[in-house]
């Protein structure tokens, strides 16, 4: 869903990381010098940025869409 | 007992501790886990929520919120003299949050909430809690409280306490012929090749795992790994709540306390028997 507070092995807080790191590993930056100097040492705490995947963009998307429609509507009548 | 600080980097501390023993450095470390009290948002309660996220989802997720904490100004719940189960303002601090998407998809960081105590709020400002699509509303409020590391692990004060023996490594410079295939299997760069010599970069990264022992051609090898029993690298690093040498100040302190109250509990039960 949403990325997780902490390190689900350790306990590190990485919540507050995941926006910087997807933004430069978007940009093109490789992930693991992004994670390098974001001072994230362990793998277990590595892996929590690497693999996470943000769903709730995609489901946030239902309600966008269905905002989109009611302004639709709203211009029509 | 000679204690040495080997690095300190904001949450993180590296010790080298002298003249201690297995037993004793492990009390202290299983300590740090689960005696040393922090606080962290215990209860929630949640007036209005139209997210994504269920009411108990979000109240995990606030739980696990590192919060900055003020050890000498709050006391534990169970100990403060309120004696009540809702808790005073003694030991238990309200945070609030209301926010409402009006303008497309947005995201509730913990920078936003309101704290009843200004010292006491979330380590970082950025931590996303939850994402809200336009009209959306989150209103709630949350109770920190000090707990231990024993009943949750929201209340641990670190995310990696450690230790290890000091390494020592010798090498034998009459039958070393310099190969350099220690060198090259070592992962953590302890050695280096210098001219016709093998010498020992840095001892510290060393884990002992004994590679560099059993790539050495010579027989028996040339190098060799052990350790000083006695002296041990201790490795803390904090989540955030408290900074590591506090953590460590009030680990011994509470050790000490417990200690005692062992000594006495063996005194009475002694005198009961005479």
């Amino acid at each position: 869903m949403i990325i997780p507070v902490r390190c689900f092995t350790c306990g590190k807080l990485i919540g507050d990381k995941w926006e910087e790191f997807a933004r430069r590993v978007k940009t093109g930056e490789e992930a693991g010098r992004v994670l390098d100097s974001l001072e994230i040492k362990r793998y277990c705490c590595r892996r929590m940025l690497l693999a996470h995947v943000e769903i709730t963009d995609e489901i946030l998307r239902f309600y966008e869409e269905a905002e989109k429609r009611k302004e639709a509507r709203n211009y029509y009548y | 007992m000679e204690i040495e600080v080997l690095e300190k980097v904001d949450m993180n501390m590296r010790l080298l501790i002298r003249g201690a023993d297995v037993p004793f450095i492990n009390a202290l470390r299983r300590t740090v886990i689960t005696e040393v009290p922090c606080m962290a948002i215990d209860e929630v309660v949640i007036i209005e929520n139209s997210s994504v996220l269920q009411d108990e989802t979000i109240a995990h997720r606030l739980g696990l919120i590192p919060l900055k904490t003020d050890l000498d100004g709050y006391n534990l719940p169970e100990e403060c003299p309120c004696k009540s189960e809702f808790g005073c303002n003694l030991c238990r601090v309200s945070l609030t949050l209301d926010v409402e998407s009006k303008e497309g998809t947005r995201t509730v960081y913990s920078g936003e909430f309101i704290s009843e105590n200004p010292d006491i709020v979330p380590v970082s400002d950025k931590i996303p809690i939850v994402k809200l699509a336009k009209e959306q509303k989150l209103k709630l409020e949350a109770y920190a409280r000090l707990g231990k590391g024993k009943k949750h692990a929201k209340w641990q004060p670190v995310s990696m306490c450690t230790y290890k023996f000091l390494p020592q490594i010798r090498i034998d410079s009459k039958r070393c012929d310099a190969c350099g295939k220690c060198v090259e299997v070592c992962s953590r760069k302890v050695l280096v090749k210098a001219g016709d010599r093998i010498e020992i970069r840095d001892l510290m990264p060393c884990t002992l795992c004994q590679d560099c022992v059993d790539v050495c051609p010579q027989n028996p090898p040339a190098v060799d790994v052990s350790w000083d029993e006695n002296t041990f690298i201790l490795n803390l690093e904090s989540a955030g709540a408290l900074p590591p040498e506090r953590i460590m100040s009030e680990a011994v302190k509470i050790l000490d306390k417990q200690l005692k109250e062992f000594v006495r509990q063996i005194k009475v039960k002694k005198s009961e028997k005479s």
